[in-house]
């Protein structure tokens, strides 16, 4: 979509360069049919002029201001035409072209000003992009960094690492620049959890097009945390609660979520979610274990910022496109995802209780056990998945095993070949057709059947 | 939601690790804006320079100008400058070659 608006707007500055373009292009236009005009009544009074002087070419030449540079040349061919005096007219049709008194008045019209004018036009466009980008720059950078200073405090409470480059020796512990408008922070040290990694997304503030296109599709400044919890942590199954766009987004793009989730119907009434919330739910008690009172206050209090929450045992990330390599079905990870809009204007501790949030849901994840049943369901649908993702890949299954099955005889034959002894490789001829006959047997019989 | 218990774990402490699909299109969420902008702005130069098409070059030097800002700290530094060097060359070159006036697509 961005790209889009990028067309659209430089189209806009070509259009308004090539506009005032345009107008120049009509006042030269204008300008050189008045040029023509008074080219029309200078020429017979330069005629006149030269059937006046008669013979004497020269007289005429010498009368006007030539410029210096053209005297030698000038010269030259005046001496010619003291020989050949017909010729001079023609020789002498432009010369009013060089004359500066001709063009009295006409030096406005300069056919070089317009490209200038675009120019300026086009580096100013740029000088502008620049001065936005580094705005745009600093206020992401002041932005980010406000978030963590507000949740420092409460971060280092609960994890033994705060902020990691990743780097042998943590050599700038704090936010991590990934781009001008993205800041990521890892986390780690703490019960019931690997890890959590905070995910600062910005809006393209440094991009000038982007700043445009979010005028006619506003974008807020966003919190992403992904929490990969210890494995055994939670029990076992899929959850999502967020705004309706969200929800309906991801249960699309997630494996997870598309695999064990069903959207639920009227989410207002069976678990008193706001309105304008969804909830993707695979076993109904645990939903209702997790949307328990306080959450839903929470919820309630915190709408406008909670874009979504996703608890899931099974996380494998987007949904990916079919490729060779998804023999293996993919790793799945517990975790707790979630994302949360910044407020707009920056008073960042109106949101620090979502943090809380956050750490309340891993420890009510910790304690939380399912029924007997609904472990039951679970693992009847991780059954189910498994075995829908095994008949899925059969036939590539099948053609991976016959190929390997094919290189490995290659490779037989090879070495085989490569051995100089021809009673090994006459005694593996009749052994491989032996076999050759032996595979195509049957299928003679099944032919004769059919023709029966 | 207070926590009476220390949460902190020294001995469970994880090291950050990049995430690998960086930069391909494996994530959803990955941006593909600098990506676009690259391939775009170095069609529109070569456009311009091969064409002469004066709009064309000044469109690549936008299109990189918007890599630029969007690109990565990750991302390889050469690939923007190239694609800066390369769209400069053409607004450069075509302003050399011919110092007339831009005509837009739609005026010839």
């Amino acid at each position: 979509m961005r790209p889009v608006f990028a067309f659209l707007l430089l189209a806009l500055i070509c259009f308004a360069s090539t506009k005032s373009e345009s107008d120049f292009e009509e006042d030269d236009s204008d300008d050189f049919a008045e040029f023509d005009d008074g080219n029309f009544y200078a020429e017979p009074a330069a005629k006149n002029a030269d059937s006046f002087s008669g013979g004497a070419g020269s007289s005429h030449g010498e009368s006007r201001d030539d410029p210096p540079a053209k005297e030698p040349r000038k010269q030259a061919q005046n001496q010619e035409s003291d020989e050949e005096d017909g010729l001079v007219e023609d020789d002498d049709e432009f010369e009013h072209f060089q004359d500066e008194e001709e063009f009295e008045g006409y030096d406005g019209g300069d056919s070089k000003d317009p490209p200038i004018d675009q120019k300026m036009l086009m580096v100013a466009g740029l000088l502008a992009y620049f001065a936005n980008f580094f705005a745009g720059k600093a206020k992401n950078a002041r932005l980010a960094q406000l978030w963590f200073s507000t949740h420092r405090a409460l971060l280092d409470e609960n994890f033994a690492l705060v902020g990691d480059d990743g780097k042998a020796e943590n050599e700038n512990p704090g936010l991590i620049k990934e781009s001008e408008s993205l800041y990521t922070l890892w986390c780690s040290g703490r019960t019931c959890c690997e890890g959590m990694l905070v995910e600062l997304k910005m809006i393209k503030r440094q991009d000038l097009v982007s700043l445009v296109a979010g005028l006619m599709r506003p974008q807020l400044d966003q919190a992403h945390i992904k929490i990969e919890l210890t494995r055994g942590v939670m029990d076992a199954f899929v959850f999502a609660v967020g705004t309706k766009k969200t929800i309906t987004k991801v249960f699309k793009e997630y494996t997870d979520l598309s695999k064990f989730c069903s959207l639920v119907g009227k989410p207002e009434d069976r678990y008193n979610v706001p309105t304008g919330f969804g909830v993707l739910s695979e076993i109904p008690e645990a939903t209702s274990a997790i949307l328990e009172s306080r959450i839903i206050t929470a919820l309630n209090k915190y709408q406008s910022y909670i874009d979504y929450l996703h608890i899931s045992d099974q996380f494998s990330g987007p949904i990916q496109q079919e490729e060779g390599g998804t023999l293996k079905q993919p790793e799945t990870k517990a975790v707790l995802l979630a994302g949360f809009n910044l407020p707009k204007h920056a008073e960042m501790e109106t949101i620090k209780p979502l943090l809380l949030l956050i750490f309340y849901l891993m420890e009510r994840l910790k304690t939380y056990r399912m029924s007997k049943e609904g472990k039951a369901k679970s693992d009847k649908n991780r059954q189910r998945v498994e075995e829908e993702f095994l008949k899925s890949t059969h036939a590539a299954r099948a053609e991976a095993a016959a190929q390997r099955r094919e290189d490995k005889r290659k490779q037989e034959k090879e070495r085989i070949l490569a051995d100089e002894d021809p009673e090994k490789q006459r005694r593996w001829e009749a052994k491989e057709q032996k076999r050759q006959a032996k595979r195509n047997a049957p299928k003679m019989k099944r032919l004769a059947v059919k023709s029966l | 939601m207070n926590m009476s218990v220390d949460p902190r774990r020294k001995e469970k402490i994880n090291r950050y690790k990049a995430p690998k699909n960086q930069g391909q299109s494996g994530g959803a969420n990955e941006d593909m804006m600098p990506d676009y902008m690259n391939i775009l702005g170095m069609i529109f130069s070569m456009c311009g320079l091969m064409m002469k098409l004066k709009w064309c070059a000044w469109f690549a030097l936008y299109c990189s100008c918007i890599s630029f800002a969007s690109s990565r700290a990750s991302d390889d530094a050469k690939q923007v400058l190239s694609s800066f060097m390369l769209s400069v060359s053409a607004v450069v070159m075509s302003y050399l070659q011919n110092p007339a006036a831009m005509t837009p697509p739609w005026a010839s």
